[in-house]
């Protein structure tokens, strides 16, 4: 990612609030969207983006968010199908280039992939993490 | 050394670092007046006026950048963006007088009134004008174009500054254009330079020669309002010019968010803005009463007595501070009109000051909300908006008070400046008329500044100037938080 981007991100918890921190750090546009307008206190002082506060799963708040020129969109909310649905509507409505969703459940990453969205499942990953250490270790080993 | 001092002294380098990168930027817009040699070469022994305080301010800002400046942790806070606000501010300004003692042989106390009056865009004066050489009074200009954009936005849009928006919301500037802060100070940039460059043609067209007409463009879209002619616009008389000058005024009191749409065509945003609206119902009532009430009966003919009715309230609300007449024969409604007008002030985020339109807008549709709530049933949920921009907003009750503390604080501080002018001697119009100039950044006046008025009388206004163009709480919590700090920073137990 060289050149500045125009980025959305959607959720702004944990994950969501760092990432937007991070990436306006970096030097690119960074709206952020969020229902509560409470949850923008997490960001930290290098963020100097927009925020917008709102439902994402709205036409209207994702319009707001400047979606349309947005070259990357990134679903980070906590609810799955929150998710996905801001997701599938980034890339199909709006068609944006990049859209990466966040999953707990990782039986639903295929179905992602069929609508061309990447995932990211933090379950997935812990699972392949631990197994990782697991199998490193001699007191598991066979 | 404790950890806490140890936080607070790496704190400082970062503000160290910054502020010097702010006056890295001012010592070289003092040095931009040198330009104008190439086309006044005569005036070339006057450069080390110029020269000397430039290039010291320069090299002391690169210097302070380049050592100070953490490598991490870059990103400020508002309190430190405060802290470097004040401390650069006042040290550019008392870095720009040098040229009016060096050149003009002004008294310390006059140096400082008309730098004070030149970086915060008021352009209230105490130097003769017919006497200045060209070089003294372009320097007057340059001086409100740079603080007409901010030093602030200059600074994070010319080299890699600080990361996050402290910087630019200490100087006042916390809407932004575009979603990243240094993207949005270069818009506000190109505007603002776009700007001044129609100026100057159109000025230059309507029939000023090229000098005035720079001077004029400059002046005019940082509603800064010195001029090169004693009789300021007025000493044109011309249609064309008024005119021309109405549209920069207004351009440069103009939100700069708002001029970005409309530039991007999206001309609804003009009319659905609550400050748009103010503006209009302002400066077309003051019209028509002052022309009714005041200019009708004293200029003969009817252009001339409209003219006057337009421009002056123009000049007061967009707190620019040109003028076409003396308002030594107006009577006690006009120049109360143009109190009001002046305290007003123009849009916020534009480089106008006052209390700015958007606050009032606030507290108006506050106070009509108020009302409706109490005919309407007392279940009845609702939520005032206003349209600022293109976005509505939802007035929240931290606003509000924010906002009414504001204007509570603004109008304290007139009243005690007005009772210190008025303690000197001056009457109560006189008071009042110069203290809304002065502290909302204006430039009107009726008389009280000139060179020989009393010394504390200067510093009383140049005090004014100062809290008016950082809106009071920047100077407040950075000076606070600098005086808390030092303490415990340098400190050796």
């Amino acid at each position: 990612m060289a050149k500045t981007q125009e980025i959305v991100v959607v959720g702004c918890g944990r994950l969501g609030s760092l990432l937007a921190s991070y990436l306006s750090n970096e030097g690119h546009n960074v709206v952020i969207v969020d229902a509560r307008e409470a949850a923008f206190d997490q960001l930290s002082a290098e963020f100097s983006g927009f925020t917008v506060v709102g439902d994402a799963t709205e036409m209207a708040i994702l319009e707001q968010s400047r979606i349309n020129r947005a070259d990357c969109l990134l679903a980070v909310t906590d609810q799955d199908n929150i998710n996905l649905m801001v997701a599938q509507v980034a890339r199909t409505m709006f068609e944006v280039s990049t859209v990466i969703a966040r999953v707990y459940d990782p039986t639903r990453e295929a179905i992602y992939k069929e609508f061309g969205i990447d995932t990211i499942s933090p379950t997935q990953l812990s699972a392949d993490a631990l197994l990782n250490i697991l199998h490193q270790s001699p007191l598991v080993m066979p | 050394m404790g950890r806490y001092q140890a936080f607070l002294r790496q704190r400082y380098r970062a503000v160290g670092g910054y502020t010097g990168l702010v006056c890295l930027i001012a010592g070289i817009g003092i040095l931009s007046p040198l330009l104008a040699l190439i086309f006044y070469s005569e005036e070339w022994v006057l450069a080390g006026g110029f020269l000397v305080p430039g290039l010291l301010l320069s090299a002391f800002g690169w210097a302070a950048w380049r050592w100070l400046t953490p490598k991490t942790g870059r990103s400020l806070t508002l309190q430190e963006g405060s802290v470097i606000v004040v401390l650069s501010w006042l040290l550019v300004i008392l870095v720009g007088t040098v040229p009016f003692i060096w050149i003009s042989g002004l008294t310390f106390t006059q140096a400082v009134f008309e730098s004070t009056s030149g970086w915060t865009t008021t352009g209230l004066s105490v130097v003769d004008v017919t006497q200045a050489p060209r070089l003294i009074l372009l320097f007057r200009s340059i001086t409100e174009l740079y603080g007409g954009a901010g030093l602030a936005i200059i600074t994070l849009s010319a080299i890699a500054g600080p990361s996050g928006s402290g910087l630019s919301s200490a100087e006042g500037r916390s809407e932004q254009l575009a979603p990243h802060v240094r993207r949005s100070a270069k818009l506000v940039l190109s505007i603002y330079s776009g700007y001044v460059a129609i100026g100057i043609l159109a000025l230059r067209i309507a029939g000023m020669d090229w000098f005035d007409a720079v001077n004029h463009a400059f002046a005019a879209l940082s509603t800064g309002g010195f001029s090169t002619r004693p009789d300021s616009i007025g000493y044109w008389d011309s249609v064309p010019v008024e005119v021309v000058t109405w549209v920069l005024m207004l351009l440069g009191s103009f939100n700069f968010v708002l001029s970005y749409l409309i530039l991007r065509g999206k001309w609804s945003s003009l009319w659905r803005d609550g400050q748009v609206r103010l503006q209009i119902v302002l400066i077309g009532g003051s019209a028509i009463v002052l022309w009714l009430g005041i200019t009708g009966a004293i200029y003969g003919s009817v252009g001339k007595a409209f003219r006057v009715a337009v421009f002056e309230p123009i000049s007061a609300l967009t707190t620019t501070g040109f003028s076409t007449v003396g308002y030594g024969d107006w009577s006690g409604l006009g120049w109360l009109i143009l109190i009001l007008l002046m305290l007003v002030g123009g849009g916020a985020g534009s480089t106008a000051g006052g209390i700015k339109q958007m606050r009032i807008y606030i507290l108006y549709r506050s106070l009509l909300w108020e009302i409706q709530r109490m005919l309407m049933p007392d279940r009845l949920v609702s939520e005032p908006r206003i349209w600022q921009t293109n976005n509505r907003r939802f007035i929240s009750d931290e606003q509000v008070r924010q906002t009414a503390l504001f204007v509570f604080l603004y109008l304290a501080t007139y009243g005690v400046i007005s009772l210190i002018m008025a303690g000197h001697g001056y009457s109560l119009d006189e008071s009042l008329f110069e203290t809304a100039s002065a502290m909302s950044t204006v430039g009107l006046s009726v008389g009280v500044t000139a060179p020989d008025a009393p010394t504390t009388l200067l510093w009383t206004e140049i005090v004014a100037m100062f809290l008016g163009r950082l809106e009071f709480l920047t100077v407040l919590v950075g000076l606070i938080r600098l005086v808390r700090d030092i303490r415990p920073a340098i400190s050796h137990d």
